[in-house]
């Protein structure tokens, strides 16, 4: 529906399952997805843990690195997930020789 | 008047808390005995609290309030929030009355800097804390940098951010001894098909400005350009604010390492307060850290 309530969405799932102030980190079981105005294809690719998806979709990349983690991906992993979507960098930094 | 007696920064990868052991022996050991040593100055030069600038990871802000800068004002704060990462859960004592003079001194000084009573708080900040004190009782004031979300405090202010916190540090009454520190960078990529790559040549030109106390050289840059070494980079703007914090003078690089298995190019430096460096004092134990402008060049 908007890339705010995806965002919304990961950011609280994640959020769930950490050991906050007031919170034991145990919420991730039962994540009630239906609170958000998500689109099929958003939910989908959350019931699918689809880290591709969420990548193509505009996830801000802070809660994809997040997210994988705690889904249980090895960085190795969703790294080969991502590769295909990467593009060839021509520009370059002042450090450059 | 407090003195900061003690100004570092260092990157924090959780890997390095995590996973320390995935890297290769010599490189973390060149890291870790860099924050080692720094630790047993910090000891030696009975630092009494600390002011800690790190980046936010959607921790405690999300896209509904996201400030560019927010200081830990409370009489505590809890951390690490990451269930994974083996540092104790605790809470971790603040410092009012340091916090609530940085937030008057600031706000009187050109910058508006949110506040909060309660901070969650990170591997951002954790992982460097606890190598500073592994009791996790040294009073904290955390400071939470806005280094994901755009639109971004361009780096100059940063600079400029920093000088006015070490004013107002060094006007406060009620303690004597204080530590700055900056965590974050040096060059990673996290969420996107780069994760992994590290890029050794800014890192290392990063660290050579900053031995030569040429700050000046990477002051206006934009964040297209700081994407160059990865969306991570951004938290290079945690040692620019230290850099400020110390007017710009050079810092002694204590280690460099890229260290593939955590992602990130990993660098400790520290400034001479005047009361040395844990180089020059002598606490950098075994192989002296080589200077990253010559290390593997």
């Amino acid at each position: 529906m908007s890339l705010y309530q995806l965002n919304r969405a990961v950011y609280d799932w994640i959020r769930a399952g950490e050991v906050n102030s007031d919170a034991a980190g145990d919420g991730r079981a039962g994540f009630d997805l239906s609170r958000y105005e998500l689109t099929d294809d958003e939910r989908k690719a959350f019931d699918d843990k689809d880290v591709a998806a969420f990548y193509t979709m505009g996830l801000h990349e802070v809660l994809i690195n997040r997210y994988a983690r705690a889904a249980g991906y090895a960085r190795d992993d969703y790294r080969k997930i991502l590769e295909p979507f990467g593009k060839p960098e021509e520009r370059r930094g002042r450090w450059q020789k | 008047m407090a003195e900061v007696v003690l100004a570092y920064c260092s990157s924090h990868a959780p890997m390095m808390s995590s996973a320390r052991e995935a890297a290769p022996k010599e490189q973390r050991e060149h890291f870790i005995g860099a924050l080692d040593a720094i630790r047993q100055q910090a000891r030696d030069l009975d630092v009494q609290a600390c002011v800690f600038l790190s980046n936010e990871h959607f921790t405690n802000f999300f896209l509904e309030n996201f400030p560019q800068i927010c200081v830990g004002v409370g009489e505590r704060n809890w951390g690490p929030t990451e269930e994974w990462l083996p540092i104790d859960k605790v809470w971790i004592p603040g410092h009012e009355g340091l916090a609530n003079h940085i937030m008057r001194e600031t706000l009187d000084n050109g910058f508006d800097p949110a506040f909060s009573h309660l901070l969650e708080l990170d591997h951002g900040i954790m992982t460097v804390y606890y190598e500073l004190d592994q009791d996790m009782k040294l009073p904290l004031v955390p400071i939470v940098m806005n280094c994901a979300v755009p639109p971004l405090m361009p780096v100059w202010r940063w600079y400029e951010f920093g000088k006015q916190l070490g004013a107002a540090i060094r006007s406060f009454e009620g303690l004597e001894r204080v530590a700055v520190v900056g965590c974050g960078g040096l060059s990673h990529w996290i969420g996107n098909p780069r994760v992994g790559d590290i890029n050794e040549e800014f890192d290392r030109w990063f660290c050579e400005r900053l031995e030569r106390g040429e700050i000046d050289q990477v002051l206006d840059m934009k964040d297209d350009e700081i994407e160059l070494a990865g969306n991570g980079n951004h938290e290079m703007r945690t040692w620019v604010a230290v850099a400020g914090v110390m007017g710009g003078a050079p810092a002694d690089v204590l280690a460099y390492e890229a260290i593939a298995p955590w992602i990130t190019g990993m660098a400790v430096a520290q400034w001479d307060t005047g009361r040395g460096t844990a180089r020059s004092v002598g606490n950098a134990s075994g192989a002296a850290p080589t200077s990253p402008v010559t290390a593997g060049d």
